[in-house]
């Protein structure tokens, strides 16, 4: 049956071409810039071609890859980050004498694009699981990057190798469950059929749940995170709160569907997200690195993300959408607002006592900075405010009301977070001006205003971004009617 | 042209052109100040023509219907529209906005030297959220400019504050926004509720107010924007960041904050509690008013234990929103009218006294009332003017306070004597403090180390004594006002017809 079906995605097919070009090329001659150069035309190539495939996808939905609307707006997120992330990148290794295997690191942010859009795009657990460990692999190789210090980035690339290591197996573990009970590699939960207890379908749904709230980082699967992207150097460390979390939670909301999920789950599911938005907002309070915050900041956004998965309704897609829009904008242009600030020989801007005064400095960094952290905490005008409150709307018309204290709590522990980084920023100045960057490299800056302005047009007139994009078969009957008559 | 949208928009935009007027010439220093000042002025006389504009072309004002109505769609997906509708509770309200700004902009912005064009710019910007605010009858929209006007709010205290201003304003947001998120559920609550019965989603005002609520979750939509007024304007248990934002701010912004931020809790109380929920809100009614009750007391209680003059003036604030939560909840017209009376009075005063407050800052150096005294000898001007003010803070008869607050005492001795008894004591505490700031500051003996002092300039006495005007018009003869602010009423309780587009 595989061997006939072709059916894919054309930004797989793209990508894997680009990636070999690279290889080839890195074979005959190595250049970082060259290596950068193939690595954002073959996204802009892709990215062209986000909507198209190639061969016809198998009627009875057997097919390796499916494409729908869902799959190509979380790729064409993820391929945008890339891009972003590549150009935060780009100037910071070229510059690096220090070391000369630079010209693995946009091949290997390659790769992690390959398997992030791999997940995104799998219907059946094969190419899921590739993807899942492409991206993991890839990762793990991007996170040793950092040169100075040189100790943590192997200490968090060793984490992330575990970590990695133990929830690929539990998945893997619910996934040869699910194997053993239905007999397919479908990309779904498994159901019972015939006279199996139900107790084995359920422990490897849990099981594949597990493993992805690993991935996702969510409380108390949450440990990893923290260390890992304080490890990396900060394009990664973007890296992995973008376009990782993005191509999980899609994988996620493919496989269990936007339905009504089933009463096992949704207590899970509630558990976990409560955990996941106090957790990450709490553990945020005390940080003093930047990129940890984020980390924190990055769980508790899953966390809210989770409450509009877990309310199946008329706004849930429309809030899904919006907020991973809003949470890729505004965490990009914060991490691209680091890489900014950072120097070759100075502060890297990951440590939040390093920006302070930037307000009286750098009033522009400062300003956009601050947006991005708005847009975050959810107040006007950034989009984050619309994405917020979309997510509050789906939990009040499905009263999920413990739910929605969390949100409410974890929502104003965020603001006291994010505000006390503006906060820092507007302090007097103490660091003598000299040492900090005055030359900030110009795509950085471009790359800087091009997200602000996504997050304030996206924040003024979200309208456009509200498409009914999650899969269409999941979505029940009745919800759909109503969209329609809409 | 509908002039709502421009209103609205008008002082943001006239920001970023100050903004701009300083940024061209960064270096120059104060000519460049200067531009952005002036056009922060024409920005506001601009504003002022278009708002007399809407005042003066409708004759039928005392009707009391709505005077503007402006829709635009948004967000279609989600009943989401730029609606912006004006009745006169708005429209004086505005006004008052206005005057407070020209205040602020003739004494108060032209002494910020550093980044002043950034100042002009987050000042305007609050207008911009405060207006918007007054205007809006989206509910989303409402939230929108709720929230919006927060930031400026909190970069103004944040950067031009004084001493300990990074913490002051970390509070003034954490407290408003948090209680923002409670009536952010409410507003959701009460929407996805409308949408159940009528499968129509909308955060139309008019609308909405149509919805038929269970007495149970009427009450509780309802305490989540009165938590969120409450905090904003303020109520006893959640005042604590008005104290401390209102001294540690900027003198415009303590003027901003003081004279209209507050309006705008009890703008949103009258608009919304009161008119969304009539039901919930007359039950809620005895809370309410115990509520104010103990912020006019507890309030005029620690006013007259300060020492720091800002902070006197910020807990007398405290004491005269207790009045008109009072006023609004007692459910009566007469009440409603003191309210507002007394919100554009306290507006008017205690702007001017932390004007006054920051004059003498900027020349003594400190606020504390131990080490200013007898200021009479040394600035006649500013002393008499100083004590004009806190005369009509204390609700001398014939002033604009003394009518709000008769008005509310009245009405709720009608509803509660024992409330009205007490609050009476009130207004002696009010005369302690006041009567105590005007001695110590203006009165007393003068300091040893006086040094030669430099009294407010003819100009700026001019423009105080507008808002005195102003006051002495609002005290003598408040029967025009009271029936121009009266909020409309909602067209569905008047008409009781099927109400499903605004009017």
């Amino acid at each position: 049956m595989i061997g006939h079906d072709v059916f894919l995605p054309t930004p797989l097919p793209v990508l894997c071409v680009g990636i070999t070009v690279m290889l080839a090329a890195t074979a005959w001659r190595r250049s970082v810039n060259r290596s950068f150069l193939t690595g954002m035309v073959t996204l802009l190539l892709a990215l062209v071609f986000a909507g198209r495939h190639t061969g016809t996808a198998l009627d009875n939905g057997d097919s390796l890859f499916i494409q729908d609307q869902w799959a190509n707006y979380t790729a064409i997120l993820i391929m945008f980050s890339s891009m972003c992330i590549l150009l935060m990148s780009w100037r910071d290794d070229a510059h690096d004498r220090t070391t000369s295997l630079v010209d693995e690191y946009p091949l290997l942010c390659m790769l992690g694009t390959l398997g992030a859009l791999t997940m995104v795009f799998s219907a059946n657990y094969m190419p899921f699981f590739l993807g899942l460990e492409i991206l993991g692999v890839s990762l793990m190789g991007l996170v040793t990057f950092r040169h100075r210090p040189v100790m943590p980035g192997y200490e968090a690339a060793m984490k992330y190798l575990i970590l990695s290591g133990v929830s690929s197996a539990i998945l893997l573990f619910g996934v040869g469950l699910a194997y053993g009970v239905t007999g397919s590699l479908r990309f779904m939960p498994p159901v019972t059929i015939g006279d199996i207890s139900p107790a084995l379908p359920v422990s490897a749904t849990i099981m594949i749940l597990v493993g992805m709230f690993f991935k996702l980082s969510a409380v108390p699967f949450h440990m990893w995170l923290l260390d890992v992207m304080e490890g990396a150097p900060v394009p990664v460390a973007a890296f992995l709160a973008v376009v990782s979390k993005i191509a999980i939670f899609s994988s996620l909301v493919r496989y269990f569907g936007t339905g009504n999920q089933p009463p096992f789950l949704n207590d899970i599911l509630y558990v976990v997200i409560i955990l996941t938005i106090m957790g990450g907002n709490l553990l945020a309070l005390r940080q003093t690195s930047l990129t940890r915050l984020l980390a924190c900041s990055s769980i508790a956004h899953v966390g809210y993300l989770l409450i509009a998965f877990l309310c199946p309704g008329r706004l849930q897609s429309g809030a899904i959408t919006i907020y991973l829009l809003a949470y890729t904008a505004s965490t990009l242009g914060v991490f691209a607002t680091i890489a900014a600030f950072a120097t070759p020989d100075g502060p890297d801007g990951t440590v939040i006592a390093q920006w302070k005064g930037l307000f009286f400095t750098r009033p522009f960094l400062a300003s956009a900075l601050s947006l991005m952290l708005l847009s975050l905490a959810g107040i006007p005008p950034g989009i984050g405010f619309f994405a917020k409150f979309e997510i509050a709307a789906t939990g009040v018309e499905y009263q999920r009301n413990l739910l929605l204290g969390a949100l409410i709590i974890g929502s104003i522990i965020g603001l006291y977070y994010y505000l006390n980084i503006i906060r820092v920023m507007m302090s007097a100045p103490s660091l003598p001006s000299a040492s900090l960057n005055r030359h900030v490299r110009p795509e950085l800056m471009a790359l800087v205003i091009v997200l602000t302005i996504i997050v304030v047009i996206g924040g003024l007139f979200p309208a456009r971004a509200l498409h009914p994009l999650l899969p269409v078969s999941a979505i029940p009957s009745d919800t759909e009617a109503e969209m329609t008559m809409r | 042209m509908n002039p709502l949208p421009a209103l609205v928009l008008l002082p943001v935009l006239g920001g970023g052109l100050a903004w701009l007027a300083e940024r061209i010439r960064p270096h120059t220093g104060a000519p460049s100040r200067n531009a952005s000042w002036w056009m922060m002025l024409a920005t506001l006389i601009v504003e002022t023509l278009l708002l007399a504009m809407v005042t003066f072309n409708h004759p039928t004002i005392r009707t009391g219907p709505w005077l503007e109505h402006f829709s635009m769609p948004w967000i279609p997906t989600m009943g989401i529209a730029v609606r912006l509708d004006m009745d006169g509770l708005s429209l004086s309200l505005i006004w008052l906005s206005l005057i407070l700004c020209f205040l602020c902009a003739c004494l108060a912005t032209r002494q910020v030297t550093v980044k002043a064009g950034t100042f002009h710019l987050l000042f305007l910007t609050t207008l911009t959220g405060i207006v918007g605010t007054f205007l809006a009858t989206d509910l989303f929209l409402f939230f929108f400019f709720w929230e919006l006007m927060l930031v400026p709010m909190f970069v103004l205290i944040a950067v031009w504050g004084h001493e300990d201003r990074q913490r002051a304003a970390l509070k003034f947001f954490m407290f408003t926004q948090g209680s923002g998120l409670l009536m952010l559920l409410s507003i959701l609550g009460l929407v996805i509720t409308h949408d159940r019965e009528t499968g129509v989603l909308t955060f139309d005002y008019f609308t909405l107010a149509q919805t038929h609520l269970s007495p149970t979750l009427s009450m509780l939509l309802m305490l989540g924007f009165f938590i969120a007024f409450a905090v904003k304007l303020p109520l006893v248990p959640v005042h604590v960041w008005l104290p401390d934002a209102h001294t540690q701010a900027p003198t415009a912004a303590s003027v901003l904050l003081a004279g209209i931020l507050l309006k705008t809790g009890g703008y949103g109380m009258i608009r919304f509690n009161i008119m969304l929920f009539p039901d919930a809100a007359m039950y809620f009614a005895p809370v309410a008013m115990g509520l104010g009750v103990v912020g006019v007391l507890y309030g005029a209680w620690l006013s007259c234990a300060q020492n720091d003059l800002k902070r006197l003036i910020a807990y007398s604030s405290i004491s005269h929103m207790g009045f008109v939560v009072l006023g609004i909840f007692t459910g009566s017209r007469m009440g409603m009218q003191g309210a507002i009376i007394q919100m554009l009075a306290h507006g008017l005063s205690a702007g001017a006294l932390f004007l006054i407050a920051g004059a003498i800052q900027d020349r003594l150096h400190t606020r504390d009332m131990h080490r200013i005294g007898g200021l009479w000898t040394a600035m006649p001007r500013l002393s008499a003017t100083g004590l004009f003010f806190a005369v009509a803070s204390l609700g001398m008869p014939g002033l604009g306070n003394f009518a709000g607050e008769f008005l509310v005492l009245l009405a709720t001795w009608h509803v509660s004597p024992v409330i009205a008894t007490l609050t009476t004591v009130g207004l002696v505490l009010a005369a302690i403090y006041a009567l105590r700031m005007v001695n110590r500051v203006f009165l007393a003996a003068p300091k040893e180390d006086q040094r030669p002092l430099e009294d407010l300039p003819v100009r700026q006495m001019a423009v105080f004594a507008c808002a005195m005007i102003f006051l002495v018009v609002l005290g003598l003869h408040p029967q025009p006002f009271m029936t121009f602010s009266a909020p409309s009423p909602l067209p569905v309780m008047a008409t009781n017809s099927e109400g499903d587009h605004a009017p």
